[in-house]
């Protein structure tokens, strides 16, 4: 079957968030009322296979759904209609560095970070040196790392997270941030994941390296696919569209 | 999913846990000049507090036992209870990133914090028995039901956890009425005073709640050289082990929806 190389898969997915946080008053008094008002769909009946190896990019307008799909891929939500089935192992370069803790030093946080993305102990140990010397910070390893500069602190988060033997790579923005040296060091590094045949996802506003990076594009907007395909055409579309 | 399959899920993240935990203690005191000694010094200067109030000014009869150990061997458990409790209720979120953006079995976090707390608990117990030493106490053969005393406070602290962690992820008010409630919980369980001060007339009610049997029990085998009254321990038991078991499920159920409101 050729259902054997697919990595993600979402079956007529949709996701409802509820508009606003809600106080215990509210909450008691919705109990007693038939269906909220407030309900906003964030995904609505999404269908889509991601094969090992691919490099997907999704596109499209702020608020139009796109770190919902990560969401769901990475797990951290579940959806309200619709099946979502991922298999391997997930690193998301979401927001990175999630895990630190600022009081914590360099090295204690590469510990904590990299068990929280699910290496083993051993491992570390042994990707120690590496992550360090990816990261380029020399003395500071021993400095709470709230004392680190924004670009040691990406560079640690990166380095780490990169470290992690990924079979899905999750990538949000990540690329916005910090320097061109550094943006070219994780493009690098991405692309030599790619030839190892890592699943990426990658969401970015970033037309031009959408469009260099990956195999195929989602456009997203409010809630459903717009178009999906070629890089080339799919961000041509949303130009049209949107921009 | 079924919870066994969780359960065992979760003991291949104890590595995790591991670190976690020590995230929680190194964290803590940080950036603070006593660093770790005030884990004991907080319970001690309570201590000496309550010591005062309770045996200068109220006089509270303990028999020949001294005010002092009466109150510490009470209020070193107590305390676990109430720090556990109170940084796992908000533990969750202070997690936020994590949760938000990377999946881990959410219960980790307010096992870690307890986890975090029992050592707490360990040093704060060595104090307690350099207190039993100096004071002369000999030690009862009872002292081995300790395990089994622990096994069961360790369950109800456990399960609070999860109830109390989760509902605050939804409803903030969990954190502010939580000192509140930690408080009467205090009060109507024999910490200060002996359970015999209680008026016959609301031993019944009081009896509903399982700390007095765990406090009791402690004392017991502690202080007099006597079993726990079973008869209400295991009352004890079997709420705290509903109470960790219903927790638990709790948990797993609302955790699906943190990520989406916390």
């Amino acid at each position: 079957m050729e259902e054997n190389n697919s990595v993600i898969q979402f079956k007529e997915v949709s996701k409802k968030y509820k508009k606003g946080s809600k106080l215990l008053k509210e909450a008691l008094l919705d109990m007693f009322r038939p269906s909220s008002t407030k309900d906003f769909w964030a995904l609505s009946n999404i269908n889509f296979e991601v094969r090992k190896g691919e490099s997907l990019g999704i596109i499209g307008p702020n608020g139009s759904g796109k770190s919902t799909i990560l969401k769901l891929i990475a797990g951290v939500t579940v959806p309200t209609e619709g099946e979502v089935k991922v298999r391997g192992r997930i690193a998301p370069l979401i927001e990175l560095g999630a895990g630190f803790h600022p009081e914590l030093t360099g090295r204690e946080n590469i510990y904590l970070n990299a068990t929280i993305l699910g290496v083993k102990r051993k491992e570390i140990d042994a990707k120690f040196k590496d992550i360090v010397n990816f990261a380029d910070l020399g003395e500071f390893i021993d400095t709470p790392i709230k004392h680190y500069s924004s670009g040691m602190y990406m560079r640690l988060a990166f380095a780490v997270a990169v470290q992690t033997d990924p079979d899905i790579l999750l990538v949000d923005e990540i690329l916005a941030v910090g320097d061109t040296k550094f943006q070219e060091r994780c493009f690098q590094k991405m692309k030599e994941f790619q030839d190892v045949g890592v699943t990426i996802v990658f969401v970015s506003h970033d037309m031009k390296a959408i469009q260099n990076f990956c195999t195929r594009v989602f456009y997203i907007n409010s809630a459903s696919i717009i178009k999906s395909g070629d890089p080339k055409e799919v961000v041509k579309k949303y130009a049209l569209e949107v921009l | 999913m079924n919870s066994e399959k969780d359960l065992a899920k979760a003991w291949n993240y104890r590595e995790l846990l591991s670190e976690l935990v020590k995230r929680e203690i190194k964290s803590r005191y940080k950036q603070s000049i006593l660093g770790y000694a005030w884990v004991l010094l907080v319970p001690l200067v309570n201590l000496v507090v309550l010591t005062v109030v309770f045996s200068l000014f109220i006089r509270i009869p303990t028999g020949n036992i001294p005010y002092p150990i009466f109150l510490f061997t009470a209020l070193v458990p107590w305390t676990f209870t109430a720090n556990a409790i109170t940084f796992a209720t908000q533990g969750l979120v202070s997690n936020t990133s994590l949760i938000t953006k990377i999946y881990l079995p959410r219960e980790i976090f307010p096992i870690a914090t307890v986890f975090a707390k029992l050592v707490d608990y360990f040093l704060t117990s060595i104090i307690l028995l350099i207190f039993l030493i100096i004071y002369g106490v000999s030690f009862e053969i009872t002292m081995l039901y300790i395990p089994l005393i622990f096994f069961f406070h360790l369950l109800l602290v456990l399960g609070v956890s999860f109830i109390l962690s989760a509902i605050n992820v939804f409803f903030r008010d969990v954190e502010n009425v939580l000192s509140v409630f930690l408080t009467i919980w205090m009060y109507i369980t024999p910490v200060i005073y002996p359970p015999e001060l209680i008026p016959q007339k609301f031993v019944p009610i009081f009896n509903l709640n399982p700390m007095m049997p765990i406090i009791n029990a402690y004392r017991n085998t502690i202080l007099y050289g006597v079993p726990p009254s079973w008869q209400s321990f295991s009352y004890a038991a079997v709420f705290s082990t509903l109470i960790f078991i219903l927790g638990y499920k709790f948990f797993r159920n609302r955790s699906k929806y943190f990520a989406d409101v916390i």
